[in-house]
């Protein structure tokens, strides 16, 4: 790729990811400086440290150079080579912190990604991979990403601080993407959920269910949430629980939330029911700004629309979150896109919220180290 | 009564024209060049590595927080509704294969 292209310059830890995604993508070199820098513990933390691992992992030739204190981070991508890998994943943040960035990575690599992650796969901060699992993979299928070779499994359940799981995330590549105009969010036909629960009581499982259940009862009768309860070595080292539910509309839209149980020796303990009712009122906030995707997927969404064919794609979200204004952001400073944003005022009664109907044109990224067969 | 619908109309329009800008406006900055601001940047950043004469100071305390906060694409909900009153949960009843 143009290694002549100047880079990019960037002050601040925040939004390293998306930076870092953004640049091996358009192949220009990002130099991040400050990082931390006036803080007592100044740098790169190690859960930073290991996404830079694995961005490396997952490519080839790229250049990566960090200061001694670990505030200035150069980055000059190489190729996204993929194939068969695996990362253990800092405990400091969970696994759902590194996928988000292979989900963008992933449908252009040269060879079909599949990669085992270890560390947490739920925790309080980031999205967990159950939500992952259920919103964003139905959103790559949109774009024209499927086939037999596209899972993301989960073998073992880890809860913070100590971790102990472990997923297995297989794409498949694909050399262009279909743009998409989805500005129909339809309605809600079901609700779907996972209750898990590790190294507790399973009973615990059961009461997250019927306390979610009495709240979403009133609104839908087909809700149905399964009680996973990982016994073994396969319940990682640390006890938790905790519930995710994603809601699936006639237009074959997920949207999600989720809430998990304080890490172990922080903070007060959660009763298993408070739990299940706030996690459920927080799927009806969801709903309630909701659009075509979820807030977490926002940002996915965009930057798949943006590497589209060289066509029209349309997508209804809910208010934008502060992450994906700031990736609009670093869209325009990468790629040259700007994306055109209105506001529509729900026209009809009683279907939440404020929506905002983003609009661009792609531009015709093409997965040139995939070959041809 | 026709007056009335074309200045009706005129506003409506005038309205959305205000609205829809806006939010671009938000997210992207007034209207400069893309190009040209990046640039600008990267003279500034020049400058302060090389320690020169112009050195931009920014103050803007709460940018500088931003840029070291945690990095995570949750969109956490700021004011909660309260899901067990009525108004509440019907401002969503549509949103669902039952509502109305």
């Amino acid at each position: 790729m143009a290694s002549q292209q100047h880079s990019l310059s960037y002050v601040g830890c925040n939004f390293l990811r998306q930076r870092l995604v953004l640049s091996t993508l358009s192949g220009r070199p990002v130099k991040i400086r400050k990082i931390r820098a006036k803080e007592e513990n100044p740098g790169l933390r190690d859960f930073e440290a290991s996404f830079i691992r694995l961005i490396d992992k997952v490519t080839n030739g790229s250049r990566i150079e960090i200061n001694q204190t670990g505030t200035t981070l150069y980055y000059q991508p190489g190729l996204l080579y993929g194939g068969v890998l695996e990362h253990d994943c800092s405990p400091s943040r969970s696994i759902g912190y590194y996928l988000e960035s292979l989900l963008c990575l992933a449908p252009f690599m040269k060879h079909p990604l599949r990669i085992v992650l270890r560390g947490v796969t739920n925790d309080q901060v980031d999205p967990s991979v159950d939500v992952l699992k259920a919103t964003a993979l139905p959103l790559l299928k949109k774009f024209g990403i499927d086939g037999e070779g596209f899972e993301l499994k989960i073998t073992r359940r880890g809860m913070p601080p100590k971790g102990g799981g472990e997923v297995t995330f297989a794409c498949p590549v694909r050399k262009v993407l279909q743009p998409i105009q989805s500005t129909d969010p339809g309605k809600i036909k079901r609700i779907r959920g996972t209750a898990y629960s590790v190294r507790v009581s399973p009973q615990i499982a059961n009461r997250i269910v019927d306390s979610a259940r009495s709240i979403l009862n009133k609104f839908i009768p087909d809700i149905y949430i399964y009680t996973d309860h990982m016994k073994g070595t396969s319940s990682g080292k640390s006890p938790g629980f905790g519930l995710s539910l994603v809601a699936e509309t006639t237009s074959g839209t997920f949207l999600g939330a989720e809430l998990a149980s304080n890490p172990q020796g922080q903070g007060t303990a959660v009763l298993p029911e408070e739990l299940g009712l706030n996690c459920a009122k927080l799927l009806l906030e969801e709903i309630y700004r909701g659009g075509c995707v979820d807030s977490t997927n926002q940002s996915l969404v965009l930057l798949l629309m943006t590497l589209g064919q060289q066509d029209v794609s349309k997508v209804l979200l809910g208010p934008l979150s502060p992450y994906t204004i700031e990736f609009l952001r670093h869209l325009r400073s990468f790629f040259q896109i700007m994306f055109k944003i209105e506001t529509k005022p729900s026209y009809e009664e009683l279907q939440g919220g404020e929506k905002v109907l983003m609009t661009c044109v792609g531009i015709g990224f093409s997965n040139l180290s995939k070959t041809i067969k | 009564w026709k007056e009335d619908l074309t200045q009706k109309a005129a506003e409506a329009f005038l309205r959305q024209q205000q609205s829809a800008p806006n939010l671009r406006k938000l997210v992207y900055g007034t209207g400069k060049n893309p190009m040209l601001a990046e640039d600008a940047d990267e003279e500034d950043d020049a400058d302060e590595e090389l320690g020169g004469l112009f050195h931009v100071s920014r103050p803007d305390k709460e940018s500088k927080q931003k840029a070291n906060a945690l990095d995570c694409s949750k969109f956490p909900v700021e004011t909660p509704q309260d899901w067990d009153l009525d108004e509440v949960m019907n401002s969503i009843r549509d949103c669902f294969v039952t509502g109305k």
